[in-house]
This record gives C-alpha cells, sequence and structure tokens, in this order.
C-alpha cells in the first residue's frame, strides 16, 4: 500500500476503532478521530518534502508521483488508480489539514458523538480520494460518497432548518452528478486505452486527442459534454446562478463543518474543472473562456454585494466565500501564466482564510448563541486576543498586502487585465466592496460601545487558540514566503496553459 | 361439419365476453365466473387449433388449464367466502381498506 | 398424430424437486406436530433451499435439458434460480421476526413460500410455453395464498383477492396469446417460435396480437406500468417478507421469461418493438417514482419503488446486448439484497403494542433508539437511491452502460434524471430516522428481535455493501453467463 492510500484511508481505520467504542466514552472517540485525522497530515507534510517539483503531472502517468495503480473492476477496465501532483498535491495537505482541525474544533458537539466523528472520519477519506483519483469512475465514487456524511452532517447536527438545508445540498449536488455520469459514461464509450484498445476511464487517457473517437472530436459533441461537465462542477464552486444551496447549508452547518465546506469542498468545483474539464477539452475551454470569466466577475460582484447586505455574520462569511471563488474563476478564465497560478494558489489561500473566519464565527456563536451582526458591539473590549486574530483573518479576505489573499488576488488581476481589460477593472470593484463589507462588519462588532448582555463574555479559550493560530501562521508565512506552493504549482499549470493554447 | 375459423371466432367472442365480464360487473363471484369463462374460451381454442395443425400439443395443454383452473377456484372461492366472512360483502367496489 | 414419448431427464428439475419435496416435508411437519417451533420449520425450508443451491453449482456449465427440450439450464438461468433461491432464503429468515407471529400455522406458511420458489424455477427453466405458464401458475396461487395469509385480517384478505382477481384476468390474456401463437406457429416452444419468427417475420397479425397478449401476461406478474395498479395494494396487505419476497421474486421471474424470449427470438430487436418497450421502459419508472413521492404508507412507497425498478431492468433487457444481460442479473441480485432488506426493516419495526407502525412519520427519531435497524434500513435507502459505495450504484451503472452501448441515449439520460427524483423520497425516510423528533415525543418500544431477522438484515448489508465496492468477481461471473447463453 502506498503512501496516498494509507492517507486517504487511515481515517477509515479510525471508524473502525471509533465503532467499538462505547458512546459513553467521549474522551476516547474525540481522541482516537483527532488523533486519526493527524497521521493523514503528518504522512502529507512528509510526502510534501519528498515531492519532486520539476515533475508536470497534468496528462501523463510517468509525470504524477506517488502513484498507485491497479485494476478494480476489470469488467469496465476501471482501476484503482491515484497519484499526486502539482495541481492536486496542496489541496491535498489542506484537506489533512482542514480535517484535523476542524476535529479538534468539533470537541463541542452535544449529540450522537460517535456518529458526528465517524462520519467526519469518511467525509475526510472522499474528500481525499477525490483529490487523488486519477480513474474517473474512482473520482466519481468519492465524489458522490463525499456527499453521504456531508448529507449526515448538516442534517442531523445542524441548526434549526437543518433538514431542508440538507435534502437542498444534497440533491442539488447530485443533479450535478448525474451530469458528470452522463458525461463520463459518454467519454468512457468514446475513448480508447492506446495499449489495450478497450475503452477506459483512465483521465490521462481521454485527455490525448489520439485515443478520442470520431464522434468525440466533433465540436458540438465536445461543447454539449463540456456544458454539462461544467453545470456538475459549477454546482459545487458554486458559481451564480447554482448558488442557492450553499448560504443554506452554511448557517445551518455546524462550524466544523461549514470550515470543511468552504474550506475544501468549494475548491472541488474548481479543482474539477482543471483536473478533468480543462485537459479533456482544451479547446472548448478556450471557446467558452470570456463566458467563464464574465461568470467569474459576476461571482465577485454580486457575492461581496450580497455579504454586505446580510445581517447573520455566518451568512456573510458564506456569501464572502461565493465572491472568492469568484477570483479564482476569473483567472482560470484567462489561460496566463500569473492568472492561472493565481487561481490555484487562490483555492489554497482562500481555504486557510475562510476556515479561520468560520471558526472565529463558531467561536463566538458558542458564547452569545447568536449570529446577529447587529447584535454585538464593543466586544474587543471584552474579548482582545479574539478581535486581534480576527482582525487578521479579516484583513486577509480583504487581501491585504503581507498575506496569502494579497497574493493571489494580485497574480488573477495581473493575469486577467492583459486578456480581459475591462472585466478585470469591473473585478477590482469588489476588491473595494470587500473592504467595505469586512470593515463595516468589524466595526459592527468589536469597535464602539460595549453591548451590556456582553459584560461578563469570555475571550478565546485554548482549544480555540490552537485550532485559529496554525491557519493564521500558514496565512501569514506563505504569504511572505508563497514560493513552496508556487512552485509545486507553476510547473503543471504551465504545462496546461501549453496544452490549451 | 363446422369449419375451424368459425370455432374459432366463437372463442374469441366468448374470450370476449369473459373481458367485459370482468371489466363491468362488481360482484367478485360473477368477476370470477367471467375469468372462467376467459379460460373455457382459450380451452375451446386450443382444441380447434390443435384439430387443425393435426398435433396434440394443443389437446394436453388444455388439460393443464383445466387443472390450474380447478386449482385457482379452491383458492379463489376460499378467498371469497373469508373477505364475506369479514366485510359481509362481496363487491369489490366496497372491499377497499386499502389505499395511499 | 404420433405420440413419442420423450426423454424424461429428472436431473434437469433436481433444483425444482429439491424445493418440491422440501416444501412438502415442511407442509407435513406442520401437520403433524403442531406443537414445533417455527424455527425448526424454517430451518428446514433453509436446508432444502441450501441443497438446491447445491444442485444448482452442479449443473453449472453443463447446459442438462430435460422432458424433451422443455426444460433446461443453461447458466444464464442457473444464475436467476440461485438469485431467486437468494431472495426466498432471507424472506424465510426475515419470517421469523416475532412481529409475524400471527400467521397461525407455519407448515403451510413455509411450505407454501417453497411452492412459490419451485413456481419460480420451474417458470425460469422452462423452455416451452406450456412450462412457462405452469411455473407460472404454482407461483401465483402460492402467492394469492401467501398474501391473504393472515386471515383474520380485512386488509390482508382484501389483497389476496385483488391480487386473485387481476392475476387470473391477466392469466387469461396470457393463456389466449399462447393459444394464438400455437395457431400461428404449431409450437410452444421458444425454438418453434424463433425459427417461425425467422421465416415469416412479424407478418403475421394474429400472432402479433398472440405475442402482445403474452407480454400484457407477463406485464402483469412483473407489474409494468399501466398493469400495475395491483401492486400497491397487495405489498401492503400482504405479510411483510411475503411482499419482499415477490418483488423479487415474480418480477425477476416475468425478466426471465421476457429475456428468454428476446435472445431466442432476435427479430425482437426491430424498430416497433423496441419503440414499445422503450416506451414502456420509462413510463414504468417516472410513473413508479413520481407516484411514490406522495407516498405516506411505507409499504405502499417501496411497492411504487418497486415499479421504478422493474423500469430499470427494463432499460438493460431493452439494451439486448450481453452486457445488458449481465447487467440485469446483477441488478437482480443487488436488488434482492436491498429490497429484502428494506422490507425486512420494516417488518422489524413493524408493530408495537398492536398498533402499525407503518407510516414514514412513525420512523421519526428511531436513528436513535434502534441505531442498527436504522442504519440497515438508511444502507438500503441509499442502495435503492443508487449512491456509491452501495450495489444500487454499480447495478444502475452496469444498466445505463449496457444501454448507452446499444445507443439508447436518451432513455438513459431520462432514467437517470428518474433516479434523481427517486432519491427525494429515499430520502424521506432517512430524514424521518435522522432528522426529526419523534411524534408524541418519544420513540416506540419494540419486543427483543429474533436472531433470523437479524441474520437477514446483517447479510443484506454485507451484500449491498461487497457488491458495492468489490463488484467485479460477481460482474465477470454474470458477464461470461450473460456471453455463453445457449438455446439449448
Amino acid at each position: 500500500m502506498g503512501l496516498i492510500s494509507l492517507t486517504t484511508f487511515f481515517p477509515v481505520l479510525g471508524i473502525v476503532i471509533i465503532l467499538f467504542i462505547s458512546k459513553k466514552n467521549l474522551l476516547a472517540i474525540k481522541m482516537v478521530s483527532i488523533v486519526f485525522s493527524f497521521v493523514p497530515l503528518v504522512i502529507a507534510s512528509y510526502m510534501w518534502l519528498h515531492y519532486k517539483y520539476p515533475m508536470t503531472g497534468i496528462d501523463l502517468e510517468s509525470q504524477f508521483q506517488f502513484v498507485e495503480h491497479f485494476a478494480w473492476i476489470p469488467a469496465f477496465h476501471i482501476d484503482y488508480f491515484v497519484g499526486l501532483d502539482g495541481l492536486s498535491f496542496p489541496m491535498f495537505w489542506l484537506t489533512t489539514l482542514l480535517s484535523f482541525i476542524s476535529l479538534v474544533a468539533s470537541w463541542n458537539i452535544s449529540k450522537a458523538q460517535k456518529g458526528y466523528f465517524a462520519l467526519f472520519l469518511l467525509l475526510e477519506t472522499s474528500m481525499l480520494g477525490v483529490f487523488v483519483s486519477l480513474d474517473f469512475f474512482l473520482f466519481y465514487v468519492f465524489w458522490e460518497l463525499m456527499l453521504l456524511p456531508m448529507y449526515f452532517l448538516i442534517g442531523i447536527w445542524g441548526g434549526p432548518r437543518r433538514e431542508y438545508a440538507a435534502i437542498k445540498f444534497f440533491l442539488y449536488t447530485l443533479a450535478g452528478s448525474v451530469l458528470m455520469l452522463l458525461v463520463m459514461l459518454a467519454l468512457y464509450f468514446n475513448v480508447k486505452d492506446p495499449v489495450t484498445g478497450s475503452h477506459t476511464f483512465n483521465m490521462l487517457h481521454m485527455m490525448h486527442k489520439s485515443n478520442q473517437s470520431a464522434w468525440l472530436t466533433t465540436f458540438d459533441v465536445r461543447l454539449w459534454l463540456y456544458i454539462a461537465l461544467f453545470i456538475g462542477f459549477a454546482i459545487k464552486v458554486p458559481i451564480f446562478p447554482f448558488h442557492t444551496w450553499l448560504p443554506d447549508a452554511h448557517v445551518e452547518a455546524p462550524t466544523a463543518v461549514s470550515v470543511i465546506l468552504a474550506g475544501i469542498l468549494l475548491k472541488m468545483g474548481t479543482y474539477g474543472l482543471l483536473r478533468i474539464s480543462y485537459p479533456i477539452f482544451p479547446d472548448i475551454a478556450k471557446y467558452t473562456s470570456y463566458a467563464l470569466a464574465i461568470f467569474g466577475v459576476i461571482n465577485i460582484l454580486y457575492g461581496a454585494f450580497v455579504a454586505m447586505a446580510q445581517k447573520d455574520l455566518k451568512k456573510m462569511v458564506a456569501y464572502s466565500s461565493v465572491s472568492h471563488m469568484g477570483f479564482v474563476l476569473l483567472g482560470m478564465a484567462v489561460f496566463t501564466t500569473a492568472g492561472i497560478n493565481g487561481a490555484v494558489f487562490q483555492m489554497f489561500s482562500h481555504g486557510l482564510i475562510t476556515a479561520m473566519l468560520f471558526l472565529l464565527v463558531g467561536v463566538i456563536y458558542d458564547r452569545a448563541h447568536h449570529r446577529e451582526i447587529a447584535g454585538f458591539g464593543g466586544l474587543g473590549v471584552r474579548m482582545p486576543v479574539y478581535m486581534g486574530i480576527a482582525s487578521l483573518a479579516f484583513f486577509a479576505a480583504m487581501g491585504l498586502p503581507g498575506m496569502t489573499g494579497f497574493i493571489a488576488e494580485v497574480m488573477v488581476f495581473i493575469g486577467a487585465f492583459s486578456v480581459y481589460r475591462v472585466l478585470t477593472i469591473i473585478a477590482a470593484f469588489g476588491i473595494v466592496i470587500t473592504a467595505a463589507y469586512m470593515l463595516w462588519t468589524m466595526q459592527r462588532v468589536f469597535l464602539g460601545k460595549l453591548n451590556p448582555k456582553y459584560e461578563h463574555i469570555t475571550d478565546i479559550n485554548g482549544r480555540e487558540l490552537f485550532t485559529l493560530i496554525p491557519l493564521g501562521a500558514l496565512t501569514i508565512f506563505f504569504g511572505i514566503y508563497p514560493l513552496p506552493v508556487l512552485n509545486m504549482i507553476k510547473v503543471p499549470l504551465n504545462y496546461l496553459i501549453t496544452l490549451i493554447h | 361439419m363446422i369449419p375451424a375459423t368459425n370455432l374459432l371466432i366463437l372463442g374469441a367472442i366468448l374470450f370476449s365476453i369473459g373481458v367485459i365480464g370482468v371489466l363491468i360487473r362488481r360482484n367478485a363471484i360473477v368477476i370470477f365466473m367471467s375469468i372462467e369463462l376467459m379460460l373455457n374460451s382459450v380451452n375451446l381454442t386450443f382444441i380447434v387449433l390443435a384439430r387443425q395443425l393435426h398435433s396434440l400439443d394443443g389437446q394436453i395443454f388444455v388439460f393443464f388449464i383445466m387443472t390450474v383452473a380447478a386449482a385457482e377456484v379452491a383458492v379463489g372461492l376460499a378467498l371469497i367466502i373469508s373477505a364475506y366472512r369479514l366485510r359481509a360483502t362481496i363487491n369489490v367496489d366496497e372491499i377497499n381498506l386499502l389505499n395511499g | 398424430m404420433d405420440l413419442i414419448i420423450p426423454q424424461i431427464n429428472f436431473s434437469a428439475i433436481a433444483p425444482a424437486l429439491t424445493v418440491m419435496i422440501t416444501a412438502v416435508v415442511v407442509l407435513l411437519i406442520g401437520l403433524f406436530f403442531q406443537k414445533v417451533q417455527r424455527e425448526l420449520l424454517a430451518i428446514v425450508g433453509i436446508i432444502g433451499l441450501i441443497v438446491s443451491l447445491g444442485e444448482l453449482g452442479r449443473m453449472w456449465g453443463k447446459d442438462i435439458t430435460g422432458f424433451g427440450g422443455m426444460v433446461g439450464n443453461d447458466n444464464f438461468t442457473i444464475a436467476f434460480q440461485m438469485i431467486f433461491i437468494i431472495a426466498a432464503f432471507l424472506a424465510a429468515l426475515l419470517s421469523l421476526n416475532r412481529i409475524e407471529d400471527e400467521y397461525v400455522s407455519y407448515g403451510e406458511f413455509y411450505g407454501l413460500l417453497l411452492f412459490a420458489l419451485s413456481g419460480i424455477i420451474v417458470m425460469v427453466q422452462g423452455l416451452n410455453l406450456l412450462i412457462v405458464f405452469l411455473g407460472l401458475e404454482i407461483l401465483s396461487i402460492s402467492l394469492y395464498i401467501l398474501t391473504g395469509f393472515r386471515k383474520m385480517r380485512a386488509d390482508s384478505i382484501e389483497a389476496a383477492l385483488k391480487y386473485f382477481l387481476l392475476g387470473a384476468f391477466s392469466t387469461g390474456f396470457l393463456l389466449y396469446g399462447i393459444a394464438l401463437i400455437y395457431g400461428t406457429t404449431g409450437s410452444f416452444s421458444f425454438k418453434g417460435i424463433s425459427s417461425y419468427v425467422n421465416a415469416n417475420g412479424f407478418t403475421n397479425v394474429l400472432f402479433v396480437a398472440g405475442i402482445i397478449l403474452f407480454l400484457v401476461g407477463l406485464a402483469f406478474k412483473a407489474a409494468f406500468v399501466p398493469f400495475h395498479q395491483w401492486t400497491p395494494d397487495v405489498y401492503q396487505g400482504a405479510p411483510t417478507p411475503i411482499a419482499a419476497f415477490m418483488s423479487v421474486g415474480a418480477k425477476g421471474a416475468a425478466f426471465a421469461v421476457l429475456i428468454r424470449l428476446f435472445v431466442s427470438v432476435a427479430a425482437f430487436s426491430t424498430r416497433e418493438w423496441t419503440i414499445a418497450i422503450w416506451v414502456l421502459a420509462l413510463l414504468t419508472m417516472t410513473i413508479g417514482n413520481v407516484v411514490a413521492i406522495v407516498q405516506q404508507n411505507i409499504k405502499r412507497m417501496l411497492a411504487y419503488s418497486s415499479i421504478a425498478h422493474a423500469g430499470y431492468i427494463l432499460v438493460g433487457v431493452l439494451a439486448g446486448n450481453e452486457m445488458g444481460r449481465s447487467a440485469v442479473l446483477f441488478y437482480l441480485m443487488a436488488y434482492t439484497f436491498m429490497n429484502l432488506g428494506a422490507f425486512g426493516v420494516v417488518s422489524y419495526l413493524g408493530i408495537s403494542h398492536k398498533v402499525e407502525n407503518l407510516r414514514i412519520e412513525s420512523y421519526r427519531g428511531i436513528g436513535y433508539k434502534y441505531p442498527f435497524a436504522a442504519l440497515a434500513m438508511a444502507v438500503f435507502m441509499f442502495s435503492l437511491a443508487g449512491v456509491p459505495p452501495t450495489a444500487g450504484f454499480i447495478g444502475k451503472f452496469y444498466l445505463f452502460s449496457a444501454a448507452l452501448k446499444a445507443g439508447f441515449v436518451w432513455l438513459v439520460i431520462l432514467s437517470v434524471l428518474n433516479a434523481v427524483i427517486s432519491a427525494y423520497y429515499y430520502l424521506r425516510v432517512v430524514v424521518a430516522m435522522y432528522m426529526q423528533e419523534p411524534e408524541e415525543g418519544k420513540v416506540f418500544e419494540l419486543p427483543a428481535a429474533s436472531w433470523g431477522v437479524g441474520l437477514a438484515l446483517l447479510l443484506a448489508v454485507l451484500g449491498v455493501l461487497y457488491m458495492g465496492i468489490f463488484p467485479s468477481s460477481l460482474m465477470q461471473l454474470f458477464q461470461k453467463t450473460a456471453e455463453l447463453i445457449s438455446m439449448l
């Protein structure tokens, strides 16, 4: 068993152990789940140390690292085929990190803890599986598998309207994945394995034009397949107008689940576009790039404006994610080195920042039991440490220099400006609006007169600090020294751009 | 001798009467009798066909149908009696406890 | 008119004979030893099932025919028979449940269950319309009685009466169809029909009418729309394990005959027939799914869901290729586990303090009170909805791939949309179990579960997960089976 499988399925081992622990023994359940999510982080970090930067990945198996490849369902030529390249590795590592942090942040879950931690570990396995899969069928299985724990985590441990939010999340995502399933089958029957001559689900084989059937090379077919696949991924991102499940899911989900939802799940949409749609349909990706850029700009502005209008702190953060994912889309749409690198760096950076924001919302919700922005005021006096970390996170989200968001957004703008000048200028307003609502929120929550209700509110505690400080430190570290990530992503992404041009 | 075609048409007519009986009558016993009429019209058809085709198969089939029909009568009448005991009616429109 | 005594080969019907003899033995034990525990009867029955599985294993790959070619066992039919024996095995275990204790006479209950199974086996083995008819009637008559087995209950008798009247009615059509086929082809065997069609095509109106009537008769048994109206009533009124067995057995047997007919008569792939089955499949799954959404009674919901699943399987039959046939087998196997499992949970949660818990609302909150039953139910629901990593997903994937391979793109798209619709009502059960507060503040109390139900549910869950995660060995087996399908 290779390192990837070990990392991916290690949490499953934790589930098995948890199932044998009595449900009264809360401490043991929590410790087991934390340990079994910490080990994957350690292995992933070890893998980072041994990562070979110059390998391109994308469409050649020999260019992937830590590859494991053997037959799974031979009748359909489905392989267990996993591997990492510069595009997937940052997301892979981020998943192990955020899973661990979310589990620590789940310490205070108050009902059915056994089920919660078991499902959370299952969620980690399925997310890691999505990022490492290089076989389309395997990818799809993990993609769908992810739905189940997420559905239960929202539906059982969520807020008052959890049932509605869970079903909406499930049906939206299921509708999206069904489109993906159809495209997957269409590709399967029209792609030949160059070695054996049989059909194949191998994504890398699908990317080579020489393996594709004549039908698959006709423009109309490619366009429709691309659009169907795009909708499948767009629901996950979520791209306007497919975003309506997101605020409901976020508002109802428990804090740790929101962290995973915003930090990892949203990135899967854009990851899927880069991993599957772009290399398989490079011509269509180019043909539709202007539309994608417009979608990106709409996301940036729409997300920002709606965030500004929110009264609920968590909903505000949720819509800010919609806005920030817009930068990823804009960067992806332009096919310049700076743009696409910026987009992927933004995926990584936003994962860190939005996780912090949701954790911070969780901290205050645990104390005040509500999230009305207008209901706070002057908390800075009573919670100075909290305010410090919150300021860091808010500034990072605004894209202030010295933090990851700044680098990502600047790269996206540089990359996009040379291609779509007007759109980029419009998108730049998004930055201004973001700054406006972030600062306004901070002002309403922390500054001003202390709301007498919160005279005795306590400051952030050690466990909460333990979840927030690593994220804050990484935001600053990669904001000052982004090269470890940029070096990793640039080789495959530059290769991807040459494929498209 | 009566031509085979006429007998086949008679079979078809009897079958149709049976089908119509099942569809329009509401008394379970009468419905059941209509079904028996359908089966017997099939028997008639088989015998005529067997004769026309000079093969025994059709006539043998008739014996099987008769046996099966007898078994069905045993079960069917028992069910109708049970239904009457429990509900004091065998009108199929009034036997309607089960619905969504 | 020469009478030739054909060569009789009893080993060709050994599995059916074993099941029938076991049925008689169980019946007699029940009759003469009134005090005997029903567990013992079930165990005797199960031993018979295992022996007949062994017989089938022995016959594997040998293409044994008997009775002058009227019955035959190629691997394809053997695979079908094995699936039905497994279904009967699970149903026998489920009926050990303490809740299913109002049957009064268990010897007759298990005896009839085994007779029904033997009818299915005969039907599947048949290479001749006479045998198919006989098997179908053995099955149907046993099921009429089993449906009305709780004879002091008006709903049970009502269901049996409805099933009986409609079943006998459809038998009439089936027989008239056979008569017309016989009249035009002069033969009852699939071989004879096949050579007739190869020579004449579908030109004779009487022959076409015969085939249509025959198919209508089968469609009643398999509950295709628009011949499905009896299903919800019968499933609701029948004892739950019997409803479970019917949903797999009666349906599956009809599919086996349908496939046998289509394989024998290659001309069924002509345009008109294809369109007809295309429409039938789409109607069946769509109406099943749409009507299932509004059901409040879980047995009725499962009944409509089983109608919808018949539509999915029909897609595989329509595909008409080897992949389609092996997909049908695979799906039927998966469906056996998930549907019998779902009915098993319904039976387990069936009655507490003389109140029936059959409304979906009554399942509220059981996720915490009965965690194992609820977890099993959740697995079955997700499998029925077709979510990975369950057997239902791989099965649907298999069926739809086969249909795509055969070029039915739009049908596959519509089927997949149907699967999404179905997710909604399956999720309702899961939502009720885990996400809603119990009615009247607390969950009902149940008597302790019997080992039979526990074992059946465990096997079903393991089956669903095994087929979902490691499907390849069964797939290869079925694929080989479908490739080697012979005309015998």
